[in-house]
């Protein structure tokens, strides 16, 4: 039991990086999609590489750098690993983030936004009562994948020395005793059990909207 | 794709320039340190060297013979648990100021890293489970032998001709070496006598181990400071002090390590 609750203080720092990464990366990803799918073709060129390189190296590289990079390249030591978790995190998954909503957008088709022209709605009107519902409709599935596969991800983060439920668990490996390491799963599962709950339900009420 | 390959080109190139940059023009690192007021000292759990007690409080030999020296040098210790592996990118990023953490002194660190003066005699025991203690007590080979990445125990195995005919997995720490061991994985860990002592005991998950000592040539533990740096002198000259006055001595009794200090 003790062994448990020590655990689950563990696990709230999982639950903070998370809800922190949440919180920062969906604003993000729409800003870097805005970018990405720009008219202005140096600022889509420039998004587009900088999702390529998140997306194509791995995150527990993107935390080592994050963690080492600035005392090693500018002498500015970083003071503070949870944000510097957070900073990998949320730029990371905004990244994710940024092409589900390119998807999402682009799956609107043109006559839409046609028709809006026709009816004399200006652009912004035509996103936000026109397009933007049926994107969040069209994404709730793929953004439930991403957000669940981020509460197992938040474990990387022990590797730059986040006191996370993972290290926690081997805190008693060391100490001989091998079953709480296990059981840390079983935290993990009740959270994205939770999450699949609350994907389901966003999904039905969003039936509504007929695409 | 051209216009990606140039981006990535000269994001390379303004990292190395930066790189470069950063070298050089860096206050004395004892200053440093005395500046700031804390040492952050970068540890791996391991018992009896640094660990939480059943009272919840933080204790060990090395624990206290660090902050034993952080009094002396007027400093906080501020004991940061990290990954064993990422213990020079530690150093150098100043992520923190040292490791003092049963660190066993090679060529290869000393290259790396500024290190003290020995202070433990430490040596590398195989440990297997009870029943292959005979096995492989009269011989390695066609074993699995499994060691913590980068570990002195990593080093015996790749040097080390009765490890010839063995085949030798890197894991992340030796407590997962142990687990390896138990679960079956593996036949045989190779690792500190000292971590051995500690953690396999009547009453642990591990009591079904046991470990074979073939008297593997003694190492000796050191801490270790960034490259460089001037502080490890400072605590070479603490170190004697704490000999002299026989305040090292107690630490180690209490830790049941009197055996294999250095006097």
């Amino acid at each position: 039991m003790e062994v448990l609750l020590s655990l689950l203080g563990s696990f709230k720092t999982n639950l903070i990086i998370f809800f922190g990464t949440i919180i920062a990366a969906v604003p993000l990803g729409l800003l870097i999609t805005f970018c990405s799918m720009s008219k202005f073709k140096p600022l889509s060129y420039i998004s587009k590489t900088f999702v390529w390189i998140i997306r194509g190296t791995p995150l527990m590289l993107q935390l080592f750098v994050v963690l080492y990079g600035p005392g090693i390249l500018f002498d500015i030591p970083m003071q503070n690993r949870l944000l510097a978790a957070f900073i990998a995190f949320i730029i990371n998954y905004a990244a994710y983030f940024s092409e589900i909503y390119r998807g999402g957008i682009e799956s609107i088709p043109k006559g839409q936004y046609e028709a809006g022209q026709v009816l004399g709605l200006t652009k912004v009107q035509i996103f936000t009562r026109i397009v933007l519902m049926q994107v969040v409709k069209h994404i709730v599935p793929p953004m439930g994948n991403e957000i669940i596969t981020l509460v197992k991800d938040t474990s990387l983060a022990r590797i730059i020395g986040v006191a996370e439920i993972i290290q926690g668990a081997q805190v008693f490996t060391k100490q001989g005793l091998i079953w709480p390491l296990f059981s840390t799963g079983l935290f993990f599962l009740a959270m994205c059990g939770l999450l699949t709950l609350l994907f389901n339900w966003l999904e039905k009420k969003m039936n509504y909207y007929h695409a | 794709m051209k216009i990606k390959k140039l981006f990535a080109l000269s994001a390379a190139a303004i990292m190395t320039v930066t790189a470069l940059a950063g070298c050089g023009n860096k206050k004395p690192d004892l200053a440093y340190i005395q500046d700031k007021g804390t040492m952050v000292i970068g540890y791996t759990i391991m018992e009896p060297l640094n660990y939480t007690d059943k009272s919840g409080e933080f204790v060990g030999f090395e624990t206290e013979f660090a902050t034993a020296v952080c009094e002396k040098l007027g400093v906080k210790p501020e004991f940061q648990l990290i990954d064993w592996d990422s213990k020079e990118s530690e150093l150098s990023s100043k992520t923190i100021d040292c490791v003092w953490n049963g660190l066993t002194i090679t060529d290869e660190r000393k290259a790396n890293m500024s290190i003290t003066n020995p202070y433990l005699d430490n040596r590398q025991v195989l440990v297997v489970k009870k029943d292959n203690v005979e096995k492989y007590t009269a011989s390695l080979d066609g074993a699995s032998i499994v060691v913590e990445a980068e570990s002195a125990g990593d080093e015996l195995a790749k040097s080390d001709s009765r490890f010839a005919n063995a085949t030798v997995t890197a894991v992340d720490a030796q407590a997962t070496a142990l687990m390896d061991v138990k679960a079956g994985t593996s036949d045989v860990a190779v690792i500190d006598y000292v971590m051995a002592v500690g953690s396999i005991h009547e009453g642990s998950d591990y009591a079904d181990l046991e470990f074979i000592d073939l008297d593997f040539p003694a190492e000796q533990y050191g801490v270790a400071f960034r490259k460089g740096s001037n502080v490890t002198e400072e605590v070479n000259k603490i170190m004697d002090e704490m000999r002299a006055d026989g305040t090292l001595e107690q630490i180690a009794e209490k830790y049941d390590l009197i055996d294999i200090l250095i006097k």
